[in-house]
């Protein structure tokens, strides 16, 4: 018991958690966006790796990180306009596109990351000063590499959008009834497209993090599976947005927990069992909670009128 | 004044090339002197085609609307007027043909073009979300920023002014059905269209509320000089509200008159396409027979063949869908289920195709207690069901025909676990001679078929199982005339040869013309019973309306 | 009879759908659509050869030699294919009961961990032919079991409580590389004794040569009996799907779930057993990669699926649900497979032909897409020319 209170006490388990669990949410608050447009949008993965290695490579050429994560957002939303025109505009099946994007952005990145071979640095620690001295989670939350800190507006951000403007009505009507929207004048398969330009936005800022907050370096596993957990946290969160963030809080701490307690000196526990740990976490969470709430409507159903 | 269409021969032609000028002439004696009198048109539609494979959904269809009326029109079901309307709001695009809108020709790609227009329209179905707000809802489809408050205040307004109350920060899936449709007018009159197009607006409503909604367009035509289109296939809601009446048979319009001049025969006449008595004039069915079969007053059985015994059911989001239905169904009897749509029918048709499962109750097959949810239970007890929404749970599109004639048995035409295609083949040309279903061969995908036929794959299917129980939900719903009164006979068939029928429908008609005895279903439980003699039409309308007498 | 349209939208849909279908279809558009999409595809592969330094030409000719061109390379490819086959197979099942399995690459794993653990179990000692035979039967049997309990997790997850399977079974291809991670460190699960290992530390002990599967040499090219399975099973596959009343009940589980339940097809049941058995497929695949020769030392190590649980699912999304397609397509992925083994000298990196593959996968989905969208959109321009 007193090592689970050691663990529990210790600051150094919510900054690392909070490290893996910001990746999650950058990729996650996209994610929920196209969940509520209704499309499941596998991709994510192929997304955040296309993000962090797009930055990784501009930050070698430019030097800049501020450049770097920019081009990080724009690498992937490259790699969401595949998804979105070969499922939302040609009637291509969302899942078979995105876990073909998964293999070719992996593949892709595989095959340049050996022809460039990126060198990259760790963006540099921000503490802000009052709020890092709060006892226990002040540094977790207030004291860690720049980017981390992009989420915090962030997540507000995607929530003003999706309940207070006229595009986020939009989104959810066609993510409840597209019948419905489509008949009152709202193109359904423009929307669903524009969330997921956004999850390429979101998803590749959560890659340039990955890669200058949390890590300091690229390697094409750098996301290792990371993306389907930011879908999962969106299920488990029951679509709602701060369901989402406590998923990801969760599986975030759960992914970290196989570098910190290792780190913390509990190495006792088996290296295997505490890499597929968040993955099993992710599967119990998703039985336990799945079932209980609504998912949108149309979740994964495409929508073939006005494809044209 | 234009004729109604005379007997079957070629009536469309002279009635559809003089309709505009015809209304015309007549326009002055309808119109009271208003400032939009003189204005064109608000749409006019001239020689509109549209063709689905074989069948013309619209062929060279021309009609006028003119601001300041209320315009009925009036067809079967299939008759090709939502599809024509449904051209008019940009859904559907058309083959061939022009749209005219305040006198300039337009194309119209989709329903914002055709709210920009000036064209709205209050459809039957698919069309407010039900996990938005009432005021989300109304708001869905603008343009300008949102504003809550704004639509909030308006929506009050346009309740007062129309008499249709609501309250805006209601989530619309737990409104009733007349409610939910009162948003979809409000949304629709809150972009102050021209013309309003309302699609079959009363099936969805009891008697009372249909009234408040007449009361409620008469006032827009006549303070704002919208014109409306009401298309409709009751004769009794035409003659009440309208103008103005065109009605139109198997894609074409065939007749065009004042609704003043117009009666009930006439219209049905025209309609149909040949002189019927109309069905509630028809003579009782119980007398049609003197089977003692037929109706059994006090039946001999010991069990009714389907005995339903206080069911309870709830939807996944825990609305009660039945509560406490008890009805008992006789061998040789077809009973009636009538009732405003939205107060359990699907529930029940589910319930009786295996598809759902009870919170309590029971449901007993010849007194036998079945597994209700269980995979084809239903079935397996001799439960044939022809469902509401073929497509939905009757057939499967992409399978051959001969494959959707034995859906439900395969074994029949297998051996030892092997299709034995020869032999589905054989078996399926049979059923296909004998239901006289028109395709190109028991191989044709079940997509190429027109809806009657699909129909009367599954009626073959259904049928073919010699069922104890025969369920019928919405059996005619988007047939012509020839498939109703096919359909017709072969409930009554299935009747005299001893199964016992169950006929759920919103169609008043349908129910007086078949059943021998009615019951009447109002938020899923039954609310009271007559029989087919002692039928008292406005007792009948209270109870649908859920006030109990 | 006359029938007319009815009132419902759906009905217009499936109609308008009926006569696209029916009509407009071109079989040159289909061909040129094919083709130039499948051009673009080599084309980008080819100028990413070019820009990272690389000559596409090579490359090309690399991949053919390696593949099929050299002597005994066809064979290597035949070898490659056949697991590949097996996966697509079983996606087959799974995707006609309107399941969506995508974790294969998870279940061909423990399936091979399963063949590995009663392989190396039973036939540790046999040197008898028939013996080994039993032993052979017994692994790949026991291969079939592991893929499918590790898809019927997926499943009983999906009908008991709602987990959506291709999360589910995407999640468990980590667990079950970890879990087969585990097993390899320990001797009493898969980890070779002591002795048999030198100095590595996670490794399987090697199957027995009387339990390995025959290779046979045609031309001089040596493949695994395996792959006269493979084809056999997607005979089996194709005529069980069509022609028997469990693969009847099963399409229209796929196609229509509310008439299926109607018509007593219980979807749970026949779900399960569809995920099981696209599971068994796989682990199936496992077990022939373990004891054909064509993967590896006959031995289990980590990462040993090396993707084929991957390729064979793009295999099954290529072949659009068709085993006799399925069987020409494992082919050609294969070719680049084993073709890659030649790219070392043209100093091209081999992980090039993951993106061709994926390319090749795009590519093929868009002709089918583009064919649909250009049917709505000729209707749409005929009504705008009128006015």
């Amino acid at each position: 018991m007193g090592a689970i209170w050691d663990i529990i006490g210790n600051e150094v388990t919510y900054s690392s958690a909070m490290r893996f669990a910001v990746l999650l949410l950058f990729a996650a608050s996209g994610e929920w966006v196209a969940e509520r447009a209704g499309t499941l949008n596998i991709s994510v993965e192929g997304m955040i790796l296309a993000g962090a290695f797009g930055s990784a490579v501009s930050y070698d050429i430019t030097g800049s990180i501020p450049l770097a994560i920019l081009m990080g957002a724009f690498c992937g939303f490259l790699v969401s306009t595949i998804q979105a025109n070969l499922s939302h505009r040609l009637p291509a099946d969302q899942f078979v596109v995105g876990l073909t994007i998964n293999i070719l952005i992996l593949g892709l990145v595989g095959f340049l990351d050996n022809v460039i071979e990126p060198s990259v640095d760790k963006a540099s620690q921000a503490t802000i000063p009052g709020l890092a001295s709060i006892p226990v989670i002040g540094p977790a939350l207030f004291d860690q590499p720049w980017p981390l800190y992009l989420v915090y507006p962030l997540v507000p951000a995607v929530w003003w959008l999706v309940y207070r403007t006229r595009w986020g009505l939009e989104v959810r009507a066609s993510g409840e009834d597209p019948n419905s929207a489509d008949v009152s004048g709202i193109r359904v398969n423009k929307r669903r497209r524009q969330t997921i330009y956004l999850t390429g936005l979101t998803s590749g800022l959560g890659g340039a993090y990955l890669v200058f907050g949390a890590v300091g370096a690229f390697a094409d596993s750098i996301v290792g599976g990371r993306g389907f957990i930011a879908i999962a946290a969106v299920i488990f969160g029951g679509w709602t947005l701060k369901g989402s963030v406590a998923g990801c809080l969760l599986f975030g701490a759960v992914v970290s927990f196989r570098l910190s307690l290792p780190d913390q000196g509990y190495d006792g526990i088996n290296t295997e069992f505490l890499t597929a740990l968040p993955y099993i976490v992710t599967i119990v969470g998703m039985a336990a909670f799945a079932h209980r709430v609504r998912p949108p409507a149309a979740l994964a159903k495409p929508f073939l009128r006005g494809l044209d | 004044m234009v004729e109604p269409g005379t007997a079957s021969g070629a009536p469309s032609g002279s009635a559809t090339s003089n309709a505009g000028p015809t209304v015309g002439s007549t326009e002055g004696s309808i119109l009271t002197t208003n400032q939009w009198r003189d204005d064109p048109p608000a749409v006019e539609v001239v020689g509109i085609t549209k063709r689905y494979g074989q069948v013309s959904a619209c062929d060279s269809v021309d009609l006028v609307f003119h601001r300041g009326q209320i315009h009925g029109v009036l067809g079967e079901n299939g008759a090709g007027k939502s599809t024509l309307m449904k051209i008019l709001i940009g859904l559907v695009v058309p083959d061939a043909g022009q749209v005219i809108i305040d006198g300039k020709p337009s194309v119209i790609t989709d329903p914002i073009d055709a709210a920009e227009k000036g064209i709205g329209m209050v459809h039957q179905h698919f069309s407010v979300v039900n996990a938005l707000t009432v005021w989300e809802n109304v708001a869905l489809g603008d343009q300008m920023r949102l504003n809550p408050e704004a639509i909030r205040d308006e929506i009050g307004d346009l309740s007062r002014h129309y008499g249709l109350d609501i309250e805006p920060n209601a989530v619309v899936g737990t409104l009733t059905a007349g409610l939910r449709q009162r948003v979809e007018i409000i949304k629709c009159l809150r972009r102050s269209p021209r013309t309003v197009i309302l699609d079959e607006p009363t099936s969805v409503l009891s008697p009372g509320e249909s009234e408040i909604l007449f009361e409620g367009l008469r006032r827009a035509v006549e303070d704002e000089g919208m014109a409306i289109a009401l298309v409709s296939h009751k004769l009794d809601e035409i003659l009440g509200a309208t103008d103005l009446v065109t009605i139109m048979r198997r894609g074409k319009v065939v007749a065009h008159q004042k609704t003043s001049d117009s009666d009930a025969a006439g219209l049905a006449r025209a309609m149909v396409g040949r002189p019927v008595a109309l069905r509630s004039e028809r003579e009782v069915p119980s007398s049609e027979t003197d089977s003692p079969k037929r109706r059994p007053t006090k039946p001999k059985q010991e069990h009714a063949s389907l005995e339903i015994d206080s069911v309870h059911a709830n939807g996944d989001d825990g609305r009660v869908l039945l509560d406490g239905l008890d009805l008992k169904v006789y061998r040789g009897e077809i009973v009636g289920l009538a009732g405003v749509e939205g107060n359990g029918q699907r529930p029940l048709a589910d319930l009786l195709s295996s598809l759902m499962s009870l919170a309590s109750g029971s449901v007993r097959v010849d007194g036998k207690p079945i597994a209700c949810g269980r995979a084809g239970a239903m079935a397996k007890a001799g439960i044939s069901v022809i469902p509401e929404d073929r497509h939905d749970s009757g057939c499967v599109l992409e399978m051959s025909v001969a494959e959707n004639l034995f859906l439900a048995d395969p074994n029949l035409v297998a051996r030892r676990g092997i299709l034995d295609h020869r032999k589905m083949t054989y078996r399926a040309e049979r059923l296909i001679e004998r239901f006289a279903i028109s395709c190109e061969g028991p191989d044709a995908p079940m997509w190429s078929l027109s809806g009657g036929n699909q129909q009367r794959v599954v009626l073959a299917r259904e049928m073919a199982h010699h069922p104890r129980v025969l369920v019928a939900a919405q059996p005619t719903r988007g047939l012509d005339v020839g498939a109703i009164e096919y359909m017709s006979e072969q409930l009554r068939q299935a009747a005299a040869a001893g199964v016992a029928v169950l006929l759920i429908s919103t169609e008043l008609d349908e129910i007086l013309d078949l059943a021998s005895r009615l019951v009447v279903l109002s938020k899923g439980r039954i609310v009271g019973e007559m029989s087919r003699e002692a039928v008292d039409i406005e007792r009948l309308g209270l109870m649908m309306g859920g006030a109990v007498p | 009879m006359t029938d007319v349209l009815g009132s419902d939208p759906i009905d217009g849909a499936a109609k308008e759908v009926a006569a696209a279908r029916g009509r407009h279809l071109v079989l040159g558009e289909i061909v040129t659509l094919y083709a130039l999409s499948v051009l673009v595809a080599l084309f980008l592969s080819g100028l990413l050869v070019s820009l990272t330094g690389g000559s596409a030409r090579d490359v090309f000719s690399a991949l053919l030699d390696g593949s099929i061109l050299r002597p005994g390379r066809w064979g290597l490819t035949l070898g490659s294919a056949a697991p590949m086959l097996l996966v697509a197979l079983g996606t087959i099942i799974n995707s006609k009961a309107g399941l969506v399995n995508i974790g294969q690459e998870g279940q061909l794993l423990i399936g091979a961990a399963f063949a590995a653990f009663v392989g190396t179990r039973l036939g540790g000692e046999t040197t008898g032919s028939v013996a080994g035979f039993a032993v052979l039967l017994t692994l790949l049997l026991a291969g079939g079991l592991g893929g499918a309990l590790w898809a019927a997790i997926a499943g009983a997850l999906r009908f008991w409580r709602g987990v959506p399977e291709v999360l589910s079974t995407l999640l468990m291809v980590t667990i079950a590389a970890n879990a087969v991670g585990y097993g390899l460190k320990k001797d009493w699960l898969l980890l070779a004794p002591a002795e048999g290992r030198s100095n590595r530390n996670q490794v399987s002990e090697q199957l027995a040569d009387a339990v390995r599967v025959k290779r046979i040499t045609v031309f001089g090219n040596e493949f695994p009996l395996t792959v006269l399975l493979a084809i056999a099973l997607a005979v089996v596959v194709t005529f069980a799907l069509s022609r028997t009343v469990p693969g009847f009940r099963l399409r229209m589980l796929g196609q229509n779930a509310k008439t299926a339940q109607r018509a007593g097809v219980d979807s749970t049941r026949y779900g399960m057993a569809a995920m099981a058995l696209s599971g068994a497929f796989a682990g199936l695949a496992g077990g022939i990669m373990l004891a054909g020769g064509d993967f590896g030392n006959y031995q289990l190590v980590p990462g040993f699926s090396v993707s084929i649980g991957w390729t064979g699912l793009l295999v099954a999304l290529v072949a659009r649900e068709k085993a006799s397609a399925a069987v020409l397509v494992a082919f050609l992925f294969a070719a680049l497979r084993t073709g890659s083994g030649f790219l070392a000298a043209t100093g091209v990196e081999r992980k090039i032909t993951g993106v061709v593959q994926a390319l090749l996968v795009l590519a093929l989905l868009i002709p089918p897409a583009v064919l649909y969208i250009r049917q709505r959109r000729r209707a749409l321009n005929a009504s705008k020319e009128r006015i």
